[in-house]
């Protein structure tokens, strides 16, 4: 079958699309579930997609080396595995401090501190030159394997990165069907009230903050691969706000939420837009990512006054309201 | 069962519960006090859901001052707060299974016994917490609270801004819960008289010190509106 209709900005495309879907799962667990505002997605996402770049072997564009130079006993692709695990932890270590700051915080504190978070990942992104090649970035992150062209191995990435954000979303789905997600819930609605079930019920909090921000790091390490270079104008707030509105978009307390809300934001404008619709390429480049933000910010508002709880909504509580006052 | 040893508490370094000794068995022990007087900080200490400042709490015998909220829960200690005393967006049924998540006993057969000392309960399973009126809503809360088969409840208030149809139904069913499920009850009050019918021994807080404490019968209207500073 052929594929030339594959053209590598449409995987690429496909490859942003399915990153969002998996960070809005994660987001989605954190503030659907849990109730922790978080508004340093990008801190997380950027810690593991450094953290992958430095572990690996990444160099700066002149091609000296950076500080930290891990001697690999291995080649690819189990560098590149180990490397992927490694910088997951670091994102996930990330999380676990973040997360036993902000425990004790307010939902506004918990957003402040998160986006602390953030410009502290840029900051370091940007200014320590030896460990993250500062402006000039981390470059030579090429794919862990070779299987013909750059296109084929860009697709076989998709295909990996979009198992790992099947498993995410199944994780989530399996979640919000367990007496763990259940206390999740419980702690996100009620927390003073969460402590006294029983169940450490903080603890499990900080732990799913953990995951969460770790599974933020490895999908950020998956995209360190595919973009080959990293430089500090990756991590701007454009990406946490592109998982919020999506995820607010489609239904913060849905699992499918995530999913409908990536696809009518970053779907619609990384693929549709970008790639199908008849305007000038300097418009692309100059107007489109503020039209973009403009329309994401009035989706916002708009899903915000007339339907709070996002397109899907809160079934359950649809299904109720029509049972009390009927179609 | 449950000991308070020169208890001392409260808010943000002010201290409302001011070297506070009592014990309480099983049995219903009623809380009187006017608004202020420190009923539901008392309640809130013993549910270990606010740190001491002084003085020791002993449960069972074993000093519980210093653990978690979670752990005193764990080790037979079932809280109602006066208000949010539910998880709004959960189904009563989930609220209930909430609830249990300790406990050896299956969880279903706790489930149909809380059925069972709130009917209402059952025809309203797989409605949202946050839906029920006043009155179910305190019967979900004490429900919960019971999923957990706690040995101690305490109920903060559970009448208060209720229909005096619910506050008889609520009364009933603390007796019922004491008498059938051996459980010891502490209830803070302001509802004296329908509360001292249920009581064994009751205690009028005062201004966060213990007035008096007496068995219910011998309480008289003297020392309650001494105690409530009438």
């Amino acid at each position: 079958m052929s594929t030339d209709w594959l053209s590598s900005a449409l995987v690429f495309g496909l490859f942003e699309v399915v990153m969002y879907i998996g960070m809005g799962f994660l987001l989605h667990m954190q503030l659907g579930l849990a109730g922790i505002g978080n508004f340093g997605v990008v801190g997380f996402w950027g810690l593991g997609m450094y953290a992958y770049g430095i572990i690996y072997g990444g160099h700066a564009p002149s091609g000296t080396d950076l500080i930290i130079d891990i001697p690999w006993p291995f080649g690819d692709p189990w560098q590149a595995i180990a490397s992927v695990i490694l910088a997951t932890l670091v994102a996930g270590l990330g999380g676990l401090l973040i997360g036993w700051i902000i425990s004790g915080m307010d939902l506004d504190g918990q957003l402040v501190g998160t986006f602390g978070f953030a410009a502290i990942v840029f900051l370091l992104a940007r200014s320590q030159k030896g460990l993250t090649g500062s402006e000039g970035g981390i470059g030579g992150l090429d794919f862990p394997y070779d299987i013909g062209s750059e296109k084929a191995n860009a697709m076989l990435w998709l295909l990996v990165a979009s198992a790992i954000v099947i498993a995410i979303g199944y994780y989530t789905w399996r979640v919000h069907r367990s007496p763990y997600g259940r206390l999740l819930i419980a702690t996100g609605q009620n927390e003073p009230l969460a402590r006294s079930l029983g169940k450490p019920s903080n603890l499990t909090k900080l732990w799913m903050f953990t995951v969460t921000s770790a599974g933020m790091g490895l999908l950020g390490a998956m995209f360190a691969v595919i973009v080959h270079f990293l430089t500090p104008l990756k991590l701007g707030v454009d990406v946490t706000l592109a998982v919020i509105v999506a995820l607010i978009l489609g239904g913060a307390a849905r699992v499918w939420g995530p999913v409908i809300g990536v696809l009518l934001t970053v779907g619609l404008f990384e693929i549709v837009v970008q790639l199908y619709a008849p305007f000038p390429d300097s418009w692309y480049r100059q107007a489109m990512p503020v039209v973009k933000q403009i329309i994401y910010g009035m989706s916002l508002i708009v899903v915000l006054m007339y339907r709070p709880l996002g397109i899907l909504g809160d079934m359950r509580r649809d299904k109720l309201m029509r049972s009390i006052h009927g179609d | 069962m449950l000991e308070v040893r020169d208890l001392r508490s409260g808010y943000h370094g002010v201290t409302v519960i001011k070297g506070l000794s009592l014990e309480v068995g099983n049995e219903v022990f009623t809380i009187l006090g006017a608004n202020g007087a420190g009923k539901t900080t008392l309640l809130a200490t013993m549910a270990r859901l606010i740190p001491l400042m002084g003085g020791e709490l002993l449960f069972e015998g074993e000093d519980i001052s210093k653990v978690p909220p979670w752990e005193s829960a764990a080790r037979g200690i079932g809280y109602v707060p006066q208000e949010k005393g539910l998880f709004p967006e959960l189904t009563v049924g989930e609220n209930l299974n909430v609830g249990g998540m300790i406990g050896d006993r299956d969880r279903q057969e706790r489930v149909d016994e809380i059925y069972e000392l709130f009917p209402d309960l059952a025809v309203l399973e797989d409605q949202l917490a946050g839906t029920l009126s006043g009155g179910e809503g305190r019967m979900l809360a004490c429900g919960r609270a019971l999923m957990q088969d706690p040995k101690m409840l305490l109920l903060d208030e559970p009448t208060a801004g209720l229909s005096p149809l619910y506050v008889d139904m609520f009364f009933e069913s603390v007796t019922k819960i004491h008498e059938t499920r051996g459980v010891g009850i502490v209830l803070a009050e302001q509802n004296a008289t329908k509360a001292l019918e249920v009581a064994d021994r009751v205690m009028v807080l005062s201004l966060g010190e213990a007035f008096v404490i007496e068995e219910a019968g011998n309480l008289t209207t003297e020392q309650l509106k001494e105690g409530y500073r009438i």
